[in-house]
């Protein structure tokens, strides 16, 4: 007996529905396209960086439902119908969040190429733990590398904000 | 950039089985994709079609049947490391899979995807191995159940024949009374090298153990024969066994020189590793 010969569903491109930073977006996108470049080329989102494409530097990190992943290596529709948290989503109404203002004031940042990522990932550390310790931040962000070596002021930054995000609920 | 490619969204196992079959090496599976799509990036494998076996139902789930844990092959590592019934019934692989990567993959990668990979490099198999875990085969004709021990067949190789699948894990927790401990050392995210050891205690003596090691040659091993000769042993002689094993270990475990450490370094830190994490076995007996 001969085999079906497609029986099933095979998608070169998916609609899909998703909202990124609070923001819905809708369209089309190849089954090969990954988020970063969805973030960078199609939404012009250019504060996610591209560096390893291997999910080892974190700079990609963004956060899909709140959670942390390399977008790098994430296909784009695997984000559909879910919601998409970049670098250029934390400020609102013109006020930076806590993290950024954290990492300004204690230069937790050299060069800023990581700097995304790391706030990301660390935004996504105090939605699950909101006040993490030293070794706590320490173990979270061991997927987001720093070439200029800004390791403790980024801890320093983290505590400062956990301390700031509960002084203001 | 990837090239191009197509994805299949499968019902249930018997299609993707199909599937496989009919498309062969142009199809391969996916699941998480943490490592596939840094293989087709990186061109060290080509596919037209990925069938995406997260469509499948029943294949993220985690239930207890009460007397074996079973994991389905797309549960990430994420949810592994912190789902209260693995926590309760195989607290070493939620310690394992903590140690996975970062928090990104273990966001993304699931353990079917992490066994069929089978990247000597890893930290789950050498914790599953301890447990004596089995995995459940599937395709359109049907299903079998190995010893995980069988599944791993070689570096990046498994017994996984053509249009087959993994679909589950079964994992029986250790015995009560036992100690666990999972110890790896690292450098980078990936270990390079790690150890599993389960140990019985009875009035300081070791009643019974289990050993595995991974990362050192092409595959994570038990070590039956170490066990034994450990098995009656004071846990001092017994640790001191484990420290002076090294000509066995060598010999055992087909030590690879590679990126991460020499073979040498392997089967020395292999040895340290084994000694002290017997000793912390000893210590958490009956928090296994």
């Amino acid at each position: 007996m001969a085999e079906p010969l497609a029986p099933i569903a095979t998608l070169q491109s998916f609609a899909i529905e998703i909202i990124v930073n609070g923001t819905p977006w809708k369209g089309n996108v190849p089954a090969e396209e990954v988020l970063l470049d969805f973030l960078r080329y199609r939404l012009k989102l250019t504060g996610t960086k591209r560096s390893c494409e291997s999910e080892v530097c974190g700079a990609c990190t963004v956060l899909v439902e709140g959670k942390p992943i390399s977008s790098c290596s994430y296909l784009a529709f695997e984000a559909n119908e879910k919601s998409v948290t970049t670098i250029e989503g934390l400020a609102s109404g013109g006020e930076l969040d806590p993290l950024q203002e954290a990492f300004i004031r204690n230069l937790g940042a050299q060069c800023g190429f990581c700097t995304s990522g790391q706030i990301m990932a660390a935004k996504a550390l105090l939605l699950n733990n909101p006040a993490p310790s030293y070794e706590q931040i320490s173990e979270w962000l061991n997927g987001n590398i720093c070439r200029c070596g800004c390791y403790p002021a980024i801890a320093q930054s983290i505590l400062e904000a956990a301390e700031e995000y509960k002084n203001r609920r | 950039m990837l090239q191009p490619f197509r994805v299949l969204a499968p019902a249930n196992i018997e299609q993707a089985s199909t599937e496989l079959v009919r498309l062969g090496e142009r199809a391969t599976i996916y699941a998480g994709g943490a490592e596939l799509i840094l293989l087709l990036r990186y061109g060290m494998v080509h596919a037209e079609y990925l069938i995406n076996i997260k469509c499948i139902d029943g294949l993220s789930e985690i239930s207890w049947d009460g007397q074996t844990v079973q994991i389905g092959a797309t549960v990430t590592h994420g949810r592994l490391e912190t789902d209260p019934l693995i926590h309760e019934r195989l607290p070493l692989l939620a310690v394992a899979e903590s140690q996975i990567a970062n928090i990104r993959v273990r966001n993304q990668g699931t353990l079917g995807g992490n066994l069929c990979f089978n990247d000597p490099h890893s930290d789950p198999g050498t914790a599953l191995l301890l447990h004596e875990a089995e995995v459940i085969l599937a395709s359109k004709g049907g299903r079998r159940r190995i010893p995980l021990s069988d599944f791993f067949s070689g570096m990046y190789e498994t017994a996984l024949e053509p249009g087959e699948l993994l679909e589950k894990v079964f994992v029986a927790p250790l015995p009560i009374e036992w100690g666990a401990v999972y110890l790896r050392v690292h450098r980078y995210q990936r270990p390079t090298l790690n150890v599993a050891v389960a140990a019985k205690l009875q009035n300081g003596t070791v009643e019974d153990a289990r050993l595995a090691v991974g990362c050192v040659g092409p595959k994570p091993q038990r070590l039956s024969e170490l066990e034994a000769k450990i098995r009656g042993e004071k846990l001092d002689g017994a640790k001191r066994i484990c420290a002076d094993s090294k000509r066995y270990l060598k010999d055992r475990l087909e030590p690879i020189d590679d990126l991460l450490g020499s073979a040498d370094y392997k089967i020395y830190m292999a040895a340290v590793l084994l000694s002290r994490a017997l000793s912390q076995a000893g210590q958490s007996n009956g928090k296994g």
